[in-house]
């Protein structure tokens, strides 16, 4: 006895554009494609270096030995830069009409004129599209594309740009650290809260190419900020890589919600790295969904250096036909009384594989911290697998700390009790998918509740026999 | 050298997927073992010792501590031993290293017929005086039926290197139970393989540890659920002090087939000192749909209202912290039931915490 559990109803975001561009380079990686790329950026001369230094590092570094099997993943038939055909704007009419299209079929224009106080649309490479409420600007926010920032903020974003993640930290980090562009920086002053959200959103539409957007986002002293974070691509044959990089710095009593969508079509390969330096009472707590994707490999950190910081994870994975999300949360608790609670979910169906892979780490000067690690897995059927490798560090005595997992199917007894009450089966189970998901999707941001809905759209049919 | 592999490999920089031993040297000559008592019913198990060849057991351990420190065993033994259940009953193996006895390679097979019921305690002791070896391997084939009970008492002092590598492989409604106290070695490298093929076979497992000044425990316990209905019970309790670390890495991974079966594993670390180090890995695998797999990892200091409770009664605070650290123990030390053995490892914890 089966129920059937449709997988995601992607034909929103399988609508392609045809690959027209301005520019694409040529696929590879090599010194020359990195001068290239600088040049056709207009770079200053301190991130051509950091972009060579970090094609060097890339050289170096080794594939990881553990994790999904990363083999179908050629670089050299990869464009790691592909321009489109349109400048920056803030005027949603000046954007070409089949990239505005798009975004307006993702419901991003309109979800901006409701309930956004910005949004930044990127179209391959490049950020098309980038806007934000006047009072902001008029509080000193700043909410821009990367390059813009790195144009007119040097300073800043010198300081602060592969700093919390070190480009030696892995293979794809320095990959990205070397072709990165596009992306968001956002600049909250102290104590200024921002109260409705920012959204920047990720589109990737050319086939064989990557996209290796940075975000920087500085949260300084006392400031507040709800930033959102959505992907996709339309679906190709060839593999398509994503290696964005996000470094998040939260300042001394500040708060920072970082809420992630990922739906890339499954021929992506998703290597991407999130970072969060928390300062002291400060506070970042992360929402991520991951629903597309080939292979994943994402484990958004958080380093609690102040003392007194916190942090959350709620996150759900749904795998089917085909993926491989390997997913989870990292902790390092690096100051007394810190605190984190990792709440996680997994869905995994028609030979998917989901993986929680995670790190807490509580460190000899983090007494009085306290950690708790929750994650549940949830398997619909026996071609599918679901994997919890979870690693807990611990170095001082006055902490506390649990973890706790667990790994099932919908219990018969459940499906049961709900049918002793009139229940049919086919709604019990969907009730239980969509209670087992209920925790992360009440996070969300109430304007990506209607992607969410399409997203783990749970449609349970009466395929019962 | 590179020791104790985890079956699934994490990030490299977590630093937990397998355990590098300084100065581990591999013996080219190993001279004689000649201190091992056997107590107990022997009239109702077949033993055979050293002397035939043929009984020795070479077949390539699926997990085990690691292939140089394998073929050691198979090359080096000193003591061979093969027991055969064939009735019920109790036997106890004690290994004593000593100035004449200073290095222990030994390869335990333990066979158990169907529908037998036998409890085998092996103790590894030693005296103080110096640095001493262990590198063992105790198998188990528990037929239909069959119910074992292997009790493993690592007292070694703490300037000895202690490897062990246990395989088990359970037949249809086999049920092995392990009781590991794990207190001795510079470093003690255990790894437990159970492998459960046999439909409702059931494996147990548990582990006390206990470290102080700088002792090192790594455990990796692995069980396999292949059979219908199989059931796996993980339970780890320790407690570390001064500078000692501890990393444990417990799988329980549900293969395709392992329909209705259960596995849970819980892991305890008390922690009665800030330069202690606690690692833990609990991984569950899951293939399977009808399963239900649990596991837990906890850590933390003693409990400060139960120590101000016991010492309001007039307890000194090491005094209460032992008898804390005894009550974690308990539910593991009661599936002892030689009482002689009980005492030995109660006085052992008072030593080591005092």
């Amino acid at each position: 006895m089966k129920t059937d559990i449709e997988e995601i109803n992607r034909n929103i975001y399988d609508i392609k554009n045809k690959d027209e561009y301005d520019f694409k380079i040529k696929k590879g990686l090599t010194k020359e494609i990195i001068e290239e790329i600088s040049k056709q950026k207009n770079d200053p001369e301190w991130m051509r270096e950091i972009r060579l230094k970090a094609l060097e590092t890339y050289n170096k570094l080794e594939l990881p030995t553990w994790g999904p099997d990363l083999s179908e993943l050629n670089m050299d038939d990869i464009a790691t830069y592909v321009r489109p055909k349109t400048k920056m704007t803030d005027n949603w009419d000046d954007v070409p009409d089949d990239i505005k299209n798009t975004f307006d079929r993702l419901g991003i224009p309109e979800a901006e004129k409701r309930s956004l106080a910005g949004v930044g649309a990127q179209y391959d490479s490049e950020v098309v599209y980038h806007s934000m409420k006047k009072e902001l600007l008029e509080q000193g926010v700043i909410y821009t594309d990367m390059e813009s920032a790195v144009r007119d903020y040097p300073e800043i974003v010198k300081e602060h740009f592969m700093k919390c993640v070190p480009m030696s930290n892995h293979k794809f980090v320095a990959l990205h650290a070397a072709v990165w562009s596009g992306g968001s920086f956002v600049y909250v002053p102290k104590g200024v809260k921002v109260e409705i959200p920012l959204q920047s959103y990720f589109r990737l539409n050319s086939p064989e190419s990557g996209q290796f957007e940075h975000t920087l986002i500085i949260v300084e002293e006392g400031a507040s900020l709800h930033f959102i974070e959505g992907c996709s691509a339309p679906k190709y044959n060839k593999v398509n890589l994503h290696a964005g990089c996000v470094e998040l710095y939260v300042k001394d009593n500040a708060y920072l919600r970082y809420s992630t969508i990922e739906n890339w079509s499954k021929n992506m390969m998703n290597l991407n790295t999130k970072r969060a330096i928390v300062g002291k009472n400060a506070q970042i707590d992360w929402v991520s969904g991951s629903f597309g994707s080939h292979i994943s490999m994402l484990y958004p950190m958080s380093v609690l250096n102040g003392e007194g910081a916190k942090t959350e994870y709620t996150g759900i994975s749904f795998a089917g036909k085909n993926q491989n999300l390997d997913t989870g949360f990292k902790v390092i608790h690096n100051a007394p009384n810190t605190s984190s609670v990792v709440n996680s979910k997994s869905i995994s169906k028609n030979g998917g594989i989901c993986t929680y892979r995670a790190l807490t780490k509580i460190n000899e000067n983090a007494k009085g911290s306290k950690c708790s690690v929750s994650c549940e897995s949830l398997m619909l059927d026996d071609i599918s697998r679901s994997d919890t490798i979870p690693v807990n560090d611990i170095r001082n005595d006055d902490i506390e700390f649990s973890h706790e997992a667990k790994i099932g199917k919908i219990s018969d007894k459940t499906i049961f009790y709900l049918m002793s009450r009139g229940i049919s089966e086919e709604d019990a189970k969907a009730m239980i998918v969509r209670g087992f998901a209920y925790p992360i999707s009440k996070e969300l941001p109430v304007e990506y509740a209607v992607e969410m809905n399409n997203l783990i759209n749970l449609e349970l049919e009466g395929s019962i026999g | 050298m590179i020791v104790n592999r985890t079956p699934i490999r994490t990030s490299v920089n977590y630093g937990i997927n397998e355990v590098d031993i300084q100065d581990l040297k591999i013996h080219s000559k190993v001279v004689e073992f000649n201190n091992l008592t056997i107590l107990g019913d022997s009239s109702k198990f077949d033993i055979y010792t050293n002397d035939d060849n043929n009984q020795v057991n070479r077949k390539d351990l699926v997990y085990g501590n690691g292939k140089e420190l394998e073929e050691e065993v198979y090359e080096k033994a000193n003591q061979n031993i093969k027991i055969g259940v064939n009735n019920s009953g109790t036997l106890n193996l004690e290994f004593e290293l000593d100035d004449e006895n200073k290095c222990l390679i030994d390869n335990i097979n333990i066979i158990s017929n169907s529908k037998k019921q036998a409890t085998i305690v092996i103790k590894y002791g030693s005296d103080d005086a110096q640095e001493y070896y262990h590198n063992g391997i105790i198998r188990v084939d528990a037929k239909e039926n069959s119910r074992i009970n292997i009790i493993v008492i690592n007292l070694l002092n703490e300037k000895t290197n202690n490897f062990l590598s246990i395989e088990n492989i359970l037949g249809q409604d086999a049920i092995v139970n392990y009781t590991i106290v794990d207190f001795g070695g510079k470093s003690s490298i255990s790894n437990y393989y159970s492998n459960l093929i046999g439909q409702r076979s059931k494996a147990n497992i548990n582990t006390i540890y206990l470290g102080n000044t700088e002792q090192l425990f790594d455990l990796n316990y692995i069980a396999e659920l292949r059979g219908e209905k199989t059931d796996v019970n993980i339970e780890v309790q320790g407690a570390l002090k001064d500078f000692a670390k501890k990393n444990f890495k417990g799988t329980i991974d549900f293969k395709k087939g392992s329909k209705k079966s259960t596995g849970n594993e819980n892991e305890y670390c008390m922690l009665l000192s800030d330069k202690a180090k606690s690692k833990a890995l609990p991984m569950l695998l899951c293939t399977e749909e009808d399963v239900e797999g649990n596991h837990s990892s906890a850590a933390g200091k003693v409990d400060k209202k139960s120590l101000f409770y016991i010492m309001s009664r007039g307890i000194s605070y090491r005094d209460a912290m032992k008898l804390i650290v005894k009550a974690k123990f308990n539910k593991i030390l009661e599936t002892i039931k030689d009482e002689n053995l009980k005492d030995e490892i109660l006085k052992e914890i008072d030593t080591k915490l005092d």
